[in-house]
């Protein structure tokens, strides 16, 4: 019996010190997150002023704002998804629908997710190669199309899933009324999933909003404002870049103020598809 | 009383006249993958009457009912021989039509399935599909088919709220209302009652009764009472085969089979 | 009789042959067609014109290329085995700090977690997750660097004993940057992911399987340790690949604070560069269209590299889900 109990108080303190170490982590974590957010505001909201919303990108040593680079970052972000929703709605919908347990199906939904997590800065590259090379100079469509390549992956992911839960008398109900295939895809499918795939559509432009390296060779930066996509275009993360790596103060304030906004839109619209996610399975 | 074990019941003995014979199964094999689930059965569907099948879980009488309006056609691998005689047209060739098809076979599932819109769009789906109605002729087209489901009373004053809001009895009755909205000439209904409430089961009931005069019914239930309370033909079907076919009257005071006799008398299923 | 009412039936409906839209059926399937596979031609667009762009690096140096660390523009001489080893080291370090961390926080959030704050601490790590790289590499370079640099780095270099093993260990420039760091922000980015998807997929374990185990007595590490994460395996290496992948490719993060020197560093608080920061640092200035094909290589390494890693844990996750 005395070996026995030895062996369970040695257990009990392998657990304790499982536990001491689980509980140590998770605070860990948080207090990374914490300091980073800490900081963010700190610094951020000390360089947020009216200003970053009304004049553009001043030249070192003048101030400025960021007015530019916010409306570029925005109207990127909104043509990458108006592309990226077209091609990937219709890929998930491919594979939800038309694929079946074809090999070609399962090839397109194995690469479709390594292309999901892949460098972003291999993607920039590669539009660089297509669009910006053979055109003799950056433009915004380039850097558009960059992020596009980057958000199909994970519509295409998320509408997949969501259409595959819908349920079959749903889709049969529809084909026994003599209703054309893409009808019923799209009159009572897509309209079933349409929660499901805006969800997808805001994570993934969450996810967007924040990327710089494919922007680097593809957009590049304008310091002034202009709505041109044809030119290089304004965008907040490389201009944060610019900044924050620069010598001066102004500057470098501004990049605070930059990454605050950034990482806010991004927090924001993350905790919107969550809140709408929620919704959707309760109902 | 015989004991049909092998081999089709010969439906023939049955006295349906032929030209009331709305649908004609005949020698039909049905297969999923390899598994063979029905086994050479003929089985006439009257006119203007209500057909029930009946038989314990996984006797084939689901699969009956969705070769009728080649439901299967959407899932390769399954697949049937056989002749399904329609108004004088095999509807198993190849090269049938088959949206039009189901525009003339309709279907009612067991799980009911309102579309996320509204009412009114819900019932007027599958007519615009097919005709270019006004808006007033439309609505009316609307009326009438949710009268006839006898959903009008219910839902009149909210035509515009989504369909998904109606409890489920009310979502069945919705969908029989979007079936017949598009006047097809047969109706199958696939266990409609099984998800609802006694009372939500006893309207549709009601509704079916109504409709048979009008249509070509056929209804699998695993309600026996149902089957004898709406029906007036029965065929009985085990392991995939149609063992027992006559008028619902005769079978269940006086089956003509052993297995159809234990079945009926609840000595298993 | 209006057209409106239910005549008897038998009236078929007037005029149509096939329902409306029916002759887009085909049109419509060509088109998500044609959507999958543009997909996948990007893909394989991206491999092939990193090959392409980055051929006459690979022609000028051969293999040569992979092994010699020499990176100099102005001989136009380019090797890449500092950036590449700078990538293989930040990405392992990073992953052994980060996944324990993400581990703990995987089993505290299933197991520990009082079931009022499970909701907010989870929503905390996915904010975490959530947080945009380029943030990740301002907060290091500006917060982190000064205060790693006055709390570990100054302190441990005073410590080593001079001329010793230790010295050249804890070498390097004591500002906060180099690739210790750049490590640490790296796991500090890729944890909350893998914590996430492994609280996931500890949570699909059936509760009986949980349930039995508890009920032999067993302590929750015990649990944990030998029951629920065995049991999730192959999930849990495919996340942690994932991460990985992750970790290989971040570039902003890691530009910040890594110092962008090209040669191998001696020691942990020297500088050093990964693949991505380095194009990240060259591409807009490249001196010449051999600099740019020799960047364009890189990406190309990178890419192989990844690919494998990320297709080996898509592996292992589909195999997971399968089970």
């Amino acid at each position: 019996m005395a070996a026995s109990a030895s062996r369970i108080a040695a257990r009990r303190v392998a657990n304790g010190v499982f536990v001491f170490f689980c509980c140590l982590f998770t605070a860990l974590a948080l207090l990374a997150l914490a300091a980073i957010l800490w900081s963010l505001l700190r610094q951020g909201l000390g360089g947020l002023d009216l200003a970053v919303f009304t004049k553009s990108t001043p030249a070192p040593g003048s101030s400025g704002g960021l007015a530019n680079a916010i409306v570029g970052s925005i109207m990127l972000g909104l043509l990458a998804m108006a592309i990226a929703l077209l091609i990937g709605v219709m890929a998930g919908t491919w594979l939800a629908e038309y694929a079946g347990a074809s090999r070609y199906g399962s090839v397109v939904r194995f690469l479709n997710d390594v292309l999901l997590s892949a460098p972003s800065i291999l993607i920039g590259l590669f539009v660089y190669e297509l669009l910006v090379e053979p055109f003799g100079g950056f433009s915004g469509f380039a850097g558009a199309v960059a992020l596009a390549l980057i958000a199909a992956p994970v519509i295409t992911r998320t509408t997949e899933d969501v259409l595959r839960i819908q349920p079959t008398t749903l889709r049969e109900s529809a084909v026994a009324l003599g209703t054309p295939f893409w009808s019923v895809i799209r009159q009572v499918l897509w309209r079933s999933a349409t929660g499901g795939i805006l969800t997808g559509a805001l994570l993934a432009f969450a996810r967007i909003s924040g990327e710089t390296a494919p922007l680097l060779f593809t957009a590049l930066n304008n310091q002034f404002f202009s709505l041109d996509m044809s030119k290089p275009m304004a965008n907040l993360p490389v201009v944060i870049f610019q900044f924050a790596l620069s010598a001066y103060d102004d500057w470098r304030r501004l990049a605070w103020a930059g990454a605050l906004i950034v990482a806010a839109s991004v927090l924001a619209v993350t905790i919107i598809a969550r809140v709408l996610s929620r919704e959707q399975k309760r109902s | 009383m015989n004991d049909r074990g092998a081999g089709a019941f010969d439906t023939s003995l049955t006295a349906i006249e032929p030209d009331k014979v709305k649908l004609d199964v005949q020698n039909l094999d049905f297969f999923y993958g390899p598994n063979q689930a029905l086994k050479n059965v003929t089985i006439p569907f009257a006119d203007k009457a209500v057909t029930a099948l009946i038989g314990p879980s996984g006797c084939g009488k689901s699969t009956l009912l969705r070769a009728l309006n080649r439901m299967y056609a959407l899932y390769p691998g399954q697949r049937a021989t056989g002749r399904i005689m329609f108004d004088g047209e095999d509807i198993l060739r190849a090269g049938v039509n088959l949206p039009m098809l189901r525009a003339r076979i309709g279907m009612v599932f067991q799980k009911p399935t309102p579309f996320p819109m509204s009412i009114h769009d819900n019932v007027a789906f599958g007519v615009r599909l097919y005709e270019n109605l006004s808006k007033a002729d439309m609505a009316a087209r609307v009326e009438e088919a949710l009268r006839r489901a006898a959903l009008w009373e219910e839902v009149k004053d909210q035509l515009a709220s989504s369909g998904l809001g109606l409890s489920g009895g009310q979502q069945q009755r919705l969908c029989v209302a979007r079936c017949i909205a598009v006047r097809p000439e047969v109706l199958l209904l696939d266990e409609p009652t099984s998800a609802l409430d006694p009372i939500s089961s006893a309207r549709l009931e009601e509704t079916v009764t109504q409709l048979k005069a009008d249509y070509t019914i056929v209804i699998v239930t695993h309600n026996l009472g149902q089957a004898a309370r709406l029906s007036n033909f029965t065929g009985f079907m085990y392991l995939g085969e149609l063992v027992e076919f006559g008028e619902t009257a005769a079978m269940f005071t006086k089956p003509a089979t052993q297995r159809a006799s234990d079945y009926i008398t609840g000595r298993f299923g | 009789m209006s057209s409106a009412a239910i005549p008897a039936p038998g009236v078929h409906p007037p005029g149509r042959t096939s329902p409306r839209g029916a002759a887009f059926d085909r049109l419509f399937e060509g088109l998500c067609f044609a959507a999958a596979t543009a997909l996948l031609a990007s893909l394989g667009g991206v491999l092939i014109s990193l090959a392409i762009g980055g051929w006459p690096a690979f022609a000028k140096f051969g293999f040569g290329f992979l092994t010699t660390s020499t990176w100099d523009p102005v001989q136009q001489v380019y090797g890449a085995a500092g950036p590449i080893v700078g990538t293989l080291i930040t990405a392992a370090v990073a992953l052994l700090i980060a996944l324990p961390i993400a581990g703990g926080v995987a089993f505290f959030l299933v197991e520990l977690c009082p079931s009022i704050l499970r909701r907010p601490i989870g929503t905390a790590v996915e904010l975490l997750a959530g947080i945009p790289s380029i943030v990740y590499g301002m907060w290091g370079l500006f917060v982190f660097a000064p205060f790693f640099s006055r709390s570990v780095e100054l302190p441990l270099m005073d410590a080593a004993p001079a001329g010793s093993i230790w010295e050249k260990i804890v070498g390097g420039i004591p500002n906060g940057t180099g690739i210790l760091s750049a490590s640490i922000i790296l796991a500090i980015m890729i944890l909350p992911f893998i914590a996430a998807t492994l609280r996931e997929l500890l949570m699909s374990v059936p509760a009986q399987v949980r349930e039995s185990a508890y009920g032999l007595g067993a302590t929750m590490r015990e649990v944990v340790m030998s029951v629920t994460l065995p049991y999730v395996r192959r999930g849990a290496t495919g996340a942690v690949m994932l991460g990985l992948g992750r970790a290989l490719g971040e570039t902003m993060a890691v530009t910040f604070i890594i110092g962008n020197s090209h040669a191998f560093p001696k020691g942990i608080f020297d500088s050093g560069s990964t693949i991505a920061s380095t194009i990240a640092n060259e591409f807009t200035e490249a001196t010449s269209p051999l600099h740019t094909a020799s960047l364009i290589a890189l990406g190309l390494v990178l890419f192989l590299i990844t690919f494998t890693v990320l297709a080996l844990a898509r592996l292992m996750l589909r195999n997971q889900a399968r089970l």
